[in-house]
């Protein structure tokens, strides 16, 4: 009897353990299917920006029967693709910077000091997170235009030094991270003789890396895959950035040369692939952060 | 603070009538009058939520099933993750170019699959007024799914395992376990991307700007993408403030309604 139990019990493992491997197999065939609709597009836009152009235009579509990587060469050579490039790098870099800068000393200004009003001014500033951004699109649309910056790269990158678009969520994120600094280290500086800017500069930043870092990936991203900017101020074609730049050149220049576009969203989508490669933590901290705190 | 001036300023300038250069002249609700007098707002409006109906439950849907797919221990699972997440990162003028490349009606790779799976000739999707909005809201979907996975997968892998393992020792079904346990516990997490999804589907504006700019007969044509025109095709701006006012008003309504109705269905422990 014992026996027999024994044997069942044996058995019954192994019919769990393999219908757990019928399962997972089950699973993997999902998993598979999902990852390739997810990466399909990616694939066929490499494919389609190193074929031939009179190749890409038939049917039913197929593999090039021979690799152009000329495509690339051709972009840059007979359209500003390089200039486009290191525009959408200045922006990007020089609005990034701003944010960093705005966002981290109003969020120790709201984790450290008191002033009248600071729980409302916060949570105004966290609910302009919700406005939709064509309600203040024309109000400040004229600002910038009364100062001088309509046509120019500052249009983009000047506001967010003051803590214009992601510096809500920056002040956020970082509060977040100056509060949890205990006090103690901060009176030891003071005693030691530390101003706030000081303490600020060699305590609170040093223990904010982490979510500066966040914060510099997701800026990075929010301002290199920025549209609505680039249309609202920038004017000539040697300003432009990646973003329009492609977007004036799929309705313009490259509207019969699918080839060439296909490999100027590559060209766009590589920077923002290196970063998320290298610093892929940062980037789901980031999203789960507001995720969870909302 | 600025944004808070500009929001009280593009109220004013909803009243008004300006091109920009001159000074705005103040017009009373006549902005508001031609709005619900004119046909092209109606249908404007109309695209509007035909777009959030399709997009919102498209995205829900989707990327629940892509977090409890991902939502356990595999080998390899992390890159499975990265994989939808690719999109996320990815600008959305790139992403509309490469879907437009896909839906090509002659040459593209999604009726070419569409012939070779069912044997049909497929929609002409872009440059159709019936299908031009599902194939932005398709491709809308496509690139946010990996977004909400993310925040759904931290809310999964904060449900209380205990309660799941004496769920299932009490017998009930993995379903029942789900709907019994799982869903109350995510209900919070779900309920913020709900919001999120909804805020954003009113906001829709990229991919009209690359791939339709309204078309085909202003049929992908929605409030934001109506806004933007006014104000910087036709120089109406004070109208073009006007309908961004509606835009504001319909995304709060639908999220005040939205906190109305969670406390039918979102459970705080």
């Amino acid at each position: 009897m014992d026996n027999l139990t024994g044997w069942q019990e044996i058995s019954t493992t192994r019919a769990t353990r393999s219908a757990s491997i019928t399962r997972n197999w089950l699973l993997y065939v999902l998993l598979i299917g999902i990852a390739a609709m997810m990466v399909a597009p990616f694939l066929w836009m490499l494919i389609t920006s190193l074929s031939n152009p009179s190749e890409a235009y038939t049917y039913p579509p197929s593999l090039p029967k021979q690799w152009r990587f000329e495509n690339y060469g051709e972009l840059f050579d007979r359209l500003p693709f390089g200039t486009f490039t290191f525009n959408s790098l200045k922006i990007s870099i020089l609005a990034t910077l701003g944010t960093l800068f705005s966002a981290s000393l109003a969020a120790y200004a709201f984790a450290r000091m008191e002033f009248r009003g600071k729980r409302t001014l916060y949570w105004i500033i966290l609910a302009t997170m919700m406005i939709p951004f064509q309600v203040t699109m024309i109000p400040v649309f004229f600002l910038l235009k009364t100062l001088g910056f309509y046509g120019s790269h500052a249009a983009l990158i000047v506001p967010h030094w003051f803590g214009f678009g992601m510096g809500a969520f920056g002040i956020f994120l970082l509060r977040q991270f100056f509060t949890t600094v205990p006090r103690e280290l901060e009176e030891a500086a003071r005693i030691d003789g530390a101003g706030s800017l000081r303490i600020f500069w060699s305590i609170m930043l040093p223990t904010a890396r982490p979510a500066l870092v966040t914060l510099s990936v997701l800026t990075f991203m929010a301002h290199w895959n920025d549209l609505i900017g680039p249309v609202l101020y920038l004017t000539d074609t040697d300003q432009m950035t990646l973003t329009i730049g492609l977007a004036a050149l799929g309705g313009g220049d490259l509207i019969a040369r699918v080839d060439l576009l296909m490999a100027g969203a590559l060209v766009s989508l590589l920077p923002i692939l290196v970063l998320f490669v290298v610093a892929q933590r940062f980037f789901v901290q980031g999203i789960t952060a507001t995720g969870i705190k909302g | 603070m600025a944004t808070g001036g500009a929001i009280v300023v593009a109220f004013l300038l909803g009243f008004t009538e300006w091109d920009l250069i001159g000074s705005p002249q103040w017009v009373g609700l006549k902005n508001y009058s031609t709005m619900v007098n004119s046909d092209l707002f109606w249908k404007v409006l109309g695209n509007t939520f035909w777009y959030v109906l399709l997009y919102v439950p498209i995205t829900i849907v989707g990327s629940l099933f892509l977090a409890l797919l991902v939502n356990r221990k595999l080998p390899a699972i992390k890159l499975f993750r990265t994989i939808y997440f690719l999109p996320v990162i990815s600008s959305m003028v790139a992403v509309a170019l490469i879907w437009s490349w896909l839906y090509n009606p002659e040459f593209g790779f999604i009726n070419w699959t569409v012939e070779t799976l069912f044997g049909l000739d497929g929609p002409r999707w872009l440059l159709s007024t019936q299908w031009a909005m599902p194939a932005i809201a398709i491709l809308s979907a496509w690139k946010v799914v990996g977004y909400n996975m993310v925040i759904l997968l931290a809310g999964l892998q904060s449900v209380p395992k205990h309660l799941q393992e004496s769920a299932l020792i009490d017998g009930a079904s993995r379903w029942r376990q789900f709907t019994a346990v799982t869903l109350p516990a995510l209900s919070p997490t779900l309920f913020f991307v709900l919001i999120i999804t909804l805020i954003n589907s009113f906001q829709l504006f990229e991919q009209t700007y690359v791939l339709t700019q309204g078309g085909p007969a202003n049929s992908t044509l929605t409030l934001s993408y109506y806004s933007y025109q006014n104000a910087f095709q036709f120089f109406r701006m004070g109208y073009a403030a006007a309908v961004a006012y509606v835009l504001f008003a319909l995304t709060f309504i639908v999220t005040i309604i939205q906190f109305r109705l969670q406390k039918r269905w979102v459970f705080y422990g």
